[in-house]
C-alpha cells in the first residue's frame, strides 16, 4: 500500500520540474540545510547557521520577528483593505460602514489591521527597549540602532496616519489633536501644517495626504529601512550575545 | 588606523545551531501562534467607528490614540510647541546619537550589563515614576487654586513666559541632570551606567504620562482617579 505515495514521491523529487524549482535534497543533512536556507529567497535573509544564543527567547523576546510579522500582516490584510475603501469625505466613511456590514469577512479584516497596528507599536517598544538593557547598540552595530530610531518613529507615523482614514468622530477628533501640536511648532508652524494636511482645517485634502503617506509612502520607507536593518544584522556579525 | 565595521564585526567561534531546522522552527511557531491570537481577539473584539465626523460637534475630551497621549498630556504642562515638538524631536535626537555617546564594548549581550546597572535602573524608574506622578498632581493641585491668574498678574513675562517655557524646561533639564549626579555618586557610575538612568528615567515617564493621559483624564481634560473618569460627552456643541 504504502509503496504508491512513496514511488509518486520519488517521481515527483527527480522530476524535471520539480529539480528546477528546488536545488537541494530534503533538508536532513547539513549540507542540504545550508543549501535550504542559502537557495531561498526568503530564506537568506539568514545565516546559515546562527549561535545557539541567539534562539533563547528569554533573550530577544522574539520581538524584532514579531514586529517584522506584523509589518507583514499588515501589509497584506492593508492591500486587502484597499480594495473597498476610498480616500475620499464622500466615501471613506461609508465605505468603512460597508466593510462593517456588506462585506464578507469585512469586520473581520478591518479589526485584524487595527489590532495589529496597535500590536506592532507594543512590539518595536519593546524590541528597542529590550536591545537597550541587553546594551546591543554598542560598536559595531551603532548605525542599526539609528535605523532602529527611525523605524520605532516611522511605526508612529504609520499608525497616526492611518487613524483618521474612518473619517468617523474618533479619527477625526484625534488627529484634530495632532494637527494642533503641528499648528505649533516653532518658527514654521504655518507651513509645515499646511503641507502636512493640505489646509488650514481637516478636510478632503488632509484625508487625501495621510491616505497617500498610509498607503505607499511610509510602508514604503518602513520596508526599506527593515531591509537596511536586517542587512545590517547580519554584516554587524548577527546578533548580540555576551562577549 | 580604524577598521571598518564589516571587519570589525564580533565573530567568536561558538556553539553554533543551524538555522534549518532550529530557528526556523522558533520563527514558524511564533508565527503561527501570532497569527491564531490576532484571529481570536479580532474575531472577540471590534474596532472602534463612532458617528460620520462632523465640525460642530466636538467631543469632550477628544484624544489622541493612546500612543500619542504622552505627548497629549505633556502639552497640558508647556506650550503645546515645546512639548508636542520640541521635546520629543530632541528626544529622538538623543536617542539615536546613544551609541556615539556610549561606545565602550563592555556588557555587550548582558541584560543591564552588570549588577549596578540593575539597581540603577530600579533606582531611576522609581525616581522617574515618583516625581513624574508629583508634578501632574502638583500641578493640577496648583491650577485648581489660581496659579494661572497669580503667574499673570506677578510672574514676569505673564502666564506665557515662565509657568509655559522657563519652569518646565528647567525641571526636564535639571531632574535629568540631578538623576546622572545621584547615580554618580552613589554607584560611581560610568557612561553606559547614566545612559541606563537617563533611558530608564525617559521610558518611566513616557509610561506614565501615556497611563494618566489615558486613563485619568476626563472632560476638559481635568484629572480624575482612573475609576470615576466620567463618560466622553460625545457632543459638545459651544455655539450650540
Ligand atoms: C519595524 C521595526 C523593527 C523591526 C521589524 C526590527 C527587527 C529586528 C530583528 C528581527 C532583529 C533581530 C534580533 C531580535 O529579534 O531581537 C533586530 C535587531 C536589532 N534591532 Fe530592530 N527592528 C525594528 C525596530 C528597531 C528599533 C526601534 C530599534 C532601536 C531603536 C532597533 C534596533 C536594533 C538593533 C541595534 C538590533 C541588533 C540587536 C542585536 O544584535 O542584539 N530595531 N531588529
Amino acid at each position: 500500500m504504502l509503496e504508491i505515495p512513496a514511488q509518486i514521491w520519488q517521481r515527483t523529487k527527480t522530476s524535471y520540474i520539480w529539480r528546477s524549482l528546488f536545488r537541494h535534497g530534503y533538508p536532513d543533512s547539513r549540507k542540504n540545510q545550508s543549501l535550504a536556507v542559502f537557495t531561498n529567497v526568503f530564506l537568506h535573509l539568514h545565516p546559515v547557521k546562527v549561535r545557539r544564543h541567539a534562539l533563547a527567547i528569554p533573550y530577544t523576546w522574539c520581538m524584532g520577528g514579531l514586529s517584522f510579522f506584523l509589518f507583514l500582516v499588515l501589509t497584506l490584510t492593508g492591500t486587502l483593505l484597499m480594495f473597498y475603501y476610498r480616500p475620499t469625505t464622500e466615501w471613506a466613511y461609508s465605505d468603512i460602514k460597508d466593510l462593517e456590514t456588506v462585506v464578507i469577512f469585512g469586520q473581520l479584516l478591518r479589526n485584524m489591521h487595527r489590532w495589529a497596528a496597535h500590536g506592532m507599536v507594543i512590539t518595536v517598544f519593546l524590541h528597542m527597549i529590550r536591545v537597550f538593557y541587553t546594551g546591543s547598540y554598542k560598536p559595531p552595530r551603532e548605525f542599526n540602532w539609528v535605523i532602529g530610531t527611525l523605524l520605532f518613529f516611522f511605526t508612529i507615523l504609520l499608525s497616526y496616519t492611518g487613524y483618521l482614514l474612518p473619517w468617523d468622530q474618533l479619527s477625526f477628533w484625534a488627529v484634530t489633536v495632532g494637527y494642533e501640536i503641528a499648528r505649533a511648532t516653532p518658527f514654521i508652524g504655518d507651513e509645515f501644517s499646511f503641507v502636512l494636511f493640505g489646509g488650514f482645517q481637516l478636510g478632503p485634502n488632509a484625508l487625501l495626504r495621510f491616505y497617500v503617506l498610509h498607503v505607499v509612502a511610509l510602508p514604503l520607507a518602513v520596508g526599506f529601512l527593515i531591509a537596511i536593518h536586517f542587512w545590517r544584522i547580519r554584516k554587524d556579525g548577527g546578533i548580540t550575545g555576551p562577549l | 588606523m580604524r577598521q571598518d565595521s564589516v571587519v570589525r564585526v564580533d565573530k567568536r567561534v561558538e556553539d553554533t545551531a543551524m538555522v534549518w531546522p532550529h530557528l526556523l522552527v522558533i520563527e514558524f511557531i511564533a508565527a503561527m501562534l501570532w497569527s491564531i491570537g490576532l484571529f481570536v481577539i479580532s474575531a472577540a473584539f471590534n474596532a472602534p467607528l463612532q458617528d460620520h465626523q462632523t465640525p460642530d460637534c466636538t467631543p469632550n475630551p477628544s484624544k489622541a490614540p493612546w500612543y500619542l497621549l504622552n505627548l497629549q498630556e505633556l502639552l497640558l504642562h508647556m506650550d503645546k510647541g515645546l512639548a508636542g515638538v520640541v521635546v520629543p524631536t530632541l528626544w529622538l535626537v538623543f536617542m539615536a546619537t546613544i551609541p556615539y555617546i556610549d561606545r565602550s564594548r563592555e556588557g555587550v549581550g548582558i541584560w543591564f550589563t552588570s549588577k549596578n546597572g540593575l539597581r540603577i535602573t530600579i533606582f531611576a524608574a522609581a525616581y522617574a515614576t515618583l516625581l513624574c506622578f508629583s508634578l501632574i498632581l502638583l500641578d493640577a493641585f496648583l491650577k485648581a487654586h489660581g496659579y494661572i491668574e497669580f503667574a499673570s498678574e506677578y510672574f514676569p513675562g505673564g502666564k506665557q513666559l515662565l509657568p509655559n517655557y522657563v519652569i518646565p524646561i528647567v525641571i526636564m533639564i535639571g531632574l535629568s541632570v540631578l538623576l546622572v549626579i545621584i547615580v554618580q555618586r552613589i554607584w560611581d557610575a560610568n557612561t553606559r551606567e547614566w545612559m541606563i538612568a537617563i533611558f530608564t528615567g525617559f521610558i518611566s515617564v513616557y509610561l506614565v504620562l501615556t497611563v494618566v493621559g489615558t486613563s485619568m483624564r476626563g472632560p476638559g481634560m481635568d484629572l480624575f482617579t482612573p475609576w470615576s473618569v466620567p463618560a466622553t460627552s460625545q457632543c459638545y456643541a459651544p455655539h450650540g
